[in-house]
């Protein structure tokens, strides 16, 4: 598990620089394995542990919170939904058209030391958040050596 | 898997000026469409919130600046990454003539809506042709 953890401090500038850096050196890192959608897919995804657990961050602006599915099964977690185009009113001509809108829909690979039945997930600023705790399993435990009774 | 329709473009810096503040800045994806009577933009910028959004419009420039909100990632220590965060900026020069007064800017889970009215003299107008 990292030692390291991101605090911001006071100063909103240095804490948004330590994120970066931090974000810097765990990019791609080769030694968590996605499984079936690596970097490249549709959402981005920034996987993080909060001490408690594993927290995966999406970058997937301008869903209707209704509208997102997450499953799971076994071990594989699936996000998707929709990046619709807004309302236009009638007539309109595209100067550009830059973001990538459209369906979509990601499964990757947990592991085993996180319970999927427990994920919990929000949505904020276009950030899609899932907390998985830890499993019951994998927390460390104590064993009592029991005494051995004389006769 | 299935990835259906989308896929994940890496996130491009500012290119050209250096910023005075430090950190990485990001020019946000923009759709641009334009009717007779306005144009309206859409910013993609996931991580910032409501409130942290700024838009200037000066000398014919408009400037979208987006402030990150580096709390969303509170007490957390990464394990794996794919995406980088930053504030954003991104700049045009517009060509129409706009009604400052009319701007209205609002902002809905990480994505800006811009409305700028074209000003009265920008618009399209149908000139009659009498005949005599």
């Amino acid at each position: 598990m990292p030692l390291v953890r991101f605090t911001p401090g006071s100063d909103p500038v240095n804490g948004l620089l330590a994120l970066q850096s931090e974000l810097e050196r765990f990019l791609r890192n080769p030694g968590f394995n996605l499984g079936l959608s690596g970097y490249g897919a549709y959402p981005p995804l920034n996987i993080f542990d909060d001490g408690d657990g594993m927290v995966v961050i999406a970058e997937v602006p301008g869903l209707d919170p209704a509208s997102i599915q997450i499953t799971s099964q076994g071990r594989t977690l699936t996000i998707s939904g929709e990046r619709r185009r807004e309302k236009l009113d009638g007539q309109a001509s595209f100067h550009r058209r830059e973001r990538a809108l459209g369906q979509f829909s990601r499964s990757i690979q947990i592991p085993e030391h996180v319970d999927l039945q427990k994920t919990s997930a929000s949505y904020e600023a276009g950030l899609l958040k899932l907390r998985i705790p830890r499993s019951e399993a994998s927390k460390p435990r104590q064993i009592s050596i029991e005494p051995v009774e004389r006769r | 898997m299935a990835t259906t329709d989308l896929t994940t473009r890496e996130k491009q810096p500012v290119p050209g000026k250096e910023q005075t503040r430090p950190g990485r800045f990001f020019q946000p994806e923009v759709d641009i469409c334009e009717y007779d009577h306005e144009m309206r933009l859409w910013v993609d910028m996931p991580g910032v919130r409501d409130q942290d959004v700024n838009v200037m419009l000066e000398g014919g420039v408009l400037t979208i600046e987006g402030q990150v909100a580096p709390a969303l990632y509170e007490k957390l220590s990464p394990i794996y990454t794919e995406y980088n965060v930053g504030n954003y900026l991104r700049q045009f020069t517009l060509n129409e003539s706009i009604e400052e007064s009319g701007i209205t800017a609002s902002m809905r889970n990480g994505v800006l809506e811009l409305k700028l009215p074209k000003a009265e003299k920008a618009r399209p107008r149908r000139i009659e042709v009498t005949a005599h």
